[in-house]
């Protein structure tokens, strides 16, 4: 009879510890901040490092123009951001004690955001605009007024430009 | 009526001490110890926030968590064949005030046994980890952002909330 007892406690005992998990689901969580930081940032890529305008007769060609100049603009802003791309000539053209007033040199321009402008030695002219973030692209083509009046030379000036993304 | 009263008393009281016979005989028993184990989950990590810092999007088009791969141990007692699964769900897009960033611009590799790589979702929870059977198992989530020109500036946040099952 003792056994017997036993036997039905034990029974009883697999039948509970099989039946128990499979009601059970257990779950457990934990949570994770995440934070991910974002700057202003402004990267300009210009297609070419010079440009070039040979020589040629002002009767037939008085406006020489260059190769076009592409422009890549990435920026990072706020929402409203102004996004600006500007440029400052460092003078006029120069070649020796002789020059070419800086104004002589124009541009026309291709792309959203883009606009055509005259070359300044003293205040930045405005090569395009944009609101806020993105990676907006263009074509800059320079051109020279080609005059009888010029002194014979070869001429430079460099061209600065400047990015802003606030 | 007394005299059998302490008959019965006399019986139950052997009985209960287990008192055998005079002339003894061995005699085995049984017992069987019994021993539940319910269902039962515990997640650890080995760090309490995920950070991204501020790069290029040309030189870094991903950018990986400060914190380096964040170590998951996941313990859980389930029934035999029991599925185990570990999910991840965002609470929102990435926000910085009314500018969003979508929760999907997080990813994740993963090392361990039963670790899966993924892409978060503030939609649903996305699967971390799966196993079958009780256990205690160890991995790693190294998460990464995209990185684009296109986001505007600021900081960015949402919580990441992760979900251990044991059925």
């Amino acid at each position: 009879m003792n056994k017997a007892v036993w036997t039905g406690i034990a029974a009883l005992g697999v039948v509970v510890s099989m039946a128990s998990p499979a009601q059970a689901q257990a779950t457990a969580s934990g949570s994770l901040s995440v934070t991910a930081t974002v700057a202003a940032k402004a990267k300009l890529t210009l297609s070419a490092a010079s440009i070039t305008f040979p020589d040629a007769d002002p009767d037939v060609t008085p406006s020489i123009t260059a190769a076009g100049v592409d422009v890549d603009v990435k920026a990072r802003s706020s929402a409203a951001g102004s996004v600006t791309l500007t440029v400052l000539a460092s003078g006029d053209l120069a070649s020796g004690g002789n020059s070419i007033p800086i104004g002589n040199l124009t541009w026309t321009s291709s792309g959203s955001g883009f606009q055509n402008g005259t070359s300044n030695k003293t205040t930045a002219q405005t090569v395009g605009t944009w609101t806020g973030s993105g990676n907006p692209n263009g074509t800059q083509t320079y051109a020279l007024a080609n005059s009888w009046s010029y002194v014979t030379g070869t001429y430079t000036v460099t061209l600065n430009y400047t990015l802003t993304a606030p | 009526m007394r005299r059998a009263s302490l008959v019965i008393v006399a019986i139950v009281a052997g009985l209960a001490a287990g008192v055998r016979p005079a002339a003894a005989q061995q005699v085995t028993d049984t017992a069987t110890l019994n021993a539940t184990f319910g269902g039962l989950a515990r997640l650890t990590f080995s760090s309490s926030s995920v950070s991204f810092p501020d790069a290029d999007p040309d030189t870094v088009p991903n950018i990986p968590a400060s914190q380096g791969p964040l170590t998951i141990t996941a313990k859980a007692r389930t029934s035999p064949n029991g599925a185990v699964t570990l999910t991840v769900q965002a609470s929102d897009d990435l926000r910085s005030g009314v500018n969003t960033i979508p929760a999907s611009r997080i990813t994740w590799t993963t090392t361990g046994s039963g670790f899966v790589n993924g892409t978060l979702s503030a939609a649903s929870p996305q699967l971390v980890a799966t196993w079958m059977d009780s256990g205690v198992r160890t991995g790693t989530q190294t998460f990464f952002f995209r990185n684009l020109w296109s986001y505007v500036t600021g900081i960015y946040t949402l919580t990441m909330t992760f979900t251990l099952s044991a059925a």
